[in-house]
């Protein structure tokens, strides 16, 4: 689950990257950027926080 | 009357016709000769630029003059001070051209180390704030964390990291223009060229054995110093030495310098302006991203990896605090930062001469400082019923860490929204971080630099009133904040998964951790060999009853 959690990190960074040379609208920018940021923040949080967590000393 | 009595008198009004119409006409065309040959006089020839200046009149002071002293300071810096490149031929045009040459780039040095010198103290800032929020029985191990990030770093930085971050940014023309990092490697990719690192000026050798080089390499490196220093704060009370140094020279050698040529060193963010028309490409005046965002992030990935300390959580996931053993240091030490960030900020305008918005920038930086820890106290006092003296200094630095990206960019009223805006943010984030996340951040490292730092990339597209050529969202150039997010998506899609897998690496290999037994009896005898406080009794502390040791 932490390789998922590092991938979509690295996922959510690289799609508006890709996405400045689909689009010229700003606002299509914007979105990609949002949603971009959000699985980064979804991998990272959500995902690998969450593994370290499953097996988190303190649970033990 | 006979004919004579009638001639004489017209002859006479012809003659006066004839003067008083013709004289004028006559005139005229004597002044049209007078001017047709007065029109294009030959410009006199330009003085050459070798030929020997007439210094009668420049007053030098005499000799005598001189040895009777000078108390108003009128006879100091005259003629006489001006070096002469030929004693033979005396002073030139040319002689004086090159010394104003000189003295624009030795005010812009000048500026620029000085400016450096105080970022460098900062690390005196660091380790006091560090050390005063953890517990006296790791006094010692916190501060050599802090003392010798700066040797582990300035090393890595003069082996490799200056040369990926820089070695391509030719044209700091404040400097004189650096003009040996000519070389940056970049890839065609989705039809434009991405630079990613550069590749001149690995251990300053060779043409990079510049005095401009040497200058911005002092710069830079105490940027990098900083950057690696936050690490220290997320890390304490249970980071073993061993691999705080491996992990400290990764990220001086590689991590800091990718992102750093990214951002200021000609790399593919600052393009994005030139290459996508996102405003100005990826503005970072003085770092919040490259310096405070990178830090913090990789102070997340260390204590996700790290663990927390012993006895922080509760078996049900509740979290206990553990206070910091000296709150005199720590506010001290914000008190250093402060006024080290006097030479962050506007010593990164390169320059002096020419960049008079030096005062605006450091007035922002105040400013922002100010209304953070204004934001952090009501916050805390509102929800808490009590000032608390931790958080106003660390509202004070994240209003600092906020301000720093944007400082170059916006006016005083954007500066003050963006720091008071900080001081809260830093709240909920410590709250966030400590409760949900439960990732423990013994001096709130990540909130500060990781959170606040995102924040100030964030704040330059909003507030970036253009007249440093960047305008932001509320200024009528929506494109900037999109070149922002990008740099925020960087930093936390590239940033830190490298950092993340680089200190996994390094867990793997060295172990991040110290065994739970040295962790109780405190860092300072089992990793340091010595206590930090030897004439102090440290009373034993208990762990909360609820609360689980680590193996």
């Amino acid at each position: 689950m932490k390789i998922v959690g590092i991938l979509l990190a690295v996922v959510g960074w690289m799609l508006p990257l890709v996405g400045l040379s689909m689009t010229s609208s700003m606002g299509a920018r914007f979105v990609l950027c949002f949603l971009g940021i959000g699985i980064t923040l979804t991998g990272i949080i959500g995902v690998l926080n969450k593994a370290h967590l499953k097996n988190a000393p303190w649970k033990r | 009357m006979n004919r004579c009595t009638w001639l004489r008198p017209c002859l006479l009004t012809a003659f006066v016709l004839v003067l008083v119409c013709g004289l004028p006409a006559w005139a005229h065309g004597q002044n049209s000769t007078a001017s047709a040959q007065a029109a294009p006089a030959p410009p006199s020839p330009a003085p050459a630029l070798d030929a020997p200046l007439d210094l009668k009149s420049a007053n030098a002071p005499s000799t005598a003059d001189l040895a009777a002293g000078d108390p108003s300071g009128t006879k100091t810096g005259t003629v006489n001070d001006i070096a002469v490149s030929d004693s033979k031929k005396g002073l030139t045009l040319a002689d004086v051209i090159n010394e104003v040459g000189q003295n624009r780039i030795a005010v812009n040095f000048t500026w620029t180390l000085v400016a450096g010198f105080l970022v460098m103290f900062m690390q005196a800032g660091f380790a006091l704030v560090e050390t005063g929020l953890c517990r006296a029985k790791n006094a010692n191990h916190t501060m050599m964390m802090n003392f010798m990030v700066y040797g582990f770093g300035l090393f890595a930085f003069w082996v490799c990291g200056f040369a990926l971050q820089m070695g391509g940014a030719a044209g700091a023309s404040t400097l004189g223009g650096a003009n040996p990092l000519s070389n940056e490697f970049a890839i065609h990719f989705l039809g434009k060229d991405w630079g990613l690192f550069g590749t001149k000026g690995f251990f300053l050798a060779g043409p990079t054995y510049d005095v401009g080089v040497m200058v911005l390499f002092l710069f830079e490196m105490v940027f990098m110093d900083t950057a690696l220093t936050i690490v220290t704060g997320g890390a304490a009370e249970r980071w073993k030495y061993t691999a705080f140094c491996v992990s400290s020279v990764f990220m001086g050698a590689i991590t800091y310098p990718i992102y750093g040529n990214w951002a200021w060193g000609g790399g593919w963010l600052s393009k994005l302006g030139a290459n996508y028309g996102l405003g100005a490409g990826y503005a970072d005046f003085a770092g919040s991203g490259v310096v405070h965002a990178v830090g913090g992030l990789t102070a997340l990935a260390v204590s996700m990896i790290i663990g927390p300390r012993i006895g922080k959580y509760n078996r049900d996931g509740s979290a206990n605090a553990i206070p910091g053993h000296d709150i005199v240091i720590v506010l001290t030490g914000c008190f250093i930062l402060a006024f080290g960030w006097f030479g962050f900020n506007p010593g990164s305008t390169l320059g002096a001469s020419g960049a008079l918005r030096i005062s605006t920038i450091a007035v922002d930086t105040m400013l922002a400082g100010c209304t953070g820890s204004f934001g952090a106290i009501l916050y805390m006092w509102m929800r808490y019923g009590k000032p608390d003296a931790s958080m106003s200094g660390n509202g004070l630095l994240a209003g600092l860490v906020a301000i720093t990206a944007p400082s170059g960019y916006v006016n005083t009223m954007g500066a003050a929204i963006i720091g008071f805006v900080a001081g809260v943010l830093v709240c909920l984030s410590v709250e966030y971080i400590d409760r949900v996340m439960r990732v423990d951040d013994p001096v709130g490292a990540i909130s500060v630099h990781g959170t606040c730092g995102l924040w100030g990339v964030i704040s330059v597209g909003l507030f970036a009133d253009g007249t440093n050529a960047v305008k932001g969202l509320f200024y009528g150039d929506p494109s900037q904040l999109v070149a922002q997010l990008i740099g925020v998506g960087t930093l936390l899609g590239f940033v830190f998964t490298l950092s993340y897998v680089a200190n996994y690496v390094i867990d793997v290999v060295v172990g991040q951790r110290v065994p739970a037994s040295d962790e109780l009896e405190g860092l300072d005898i089992p990793e340091m060999g010595a206590l930090g406080y030897p004439e102090f009794v440290l009373k034993p502390q208990p762990i909360p009853s609820g609360a689980v040791a680590a193996d």
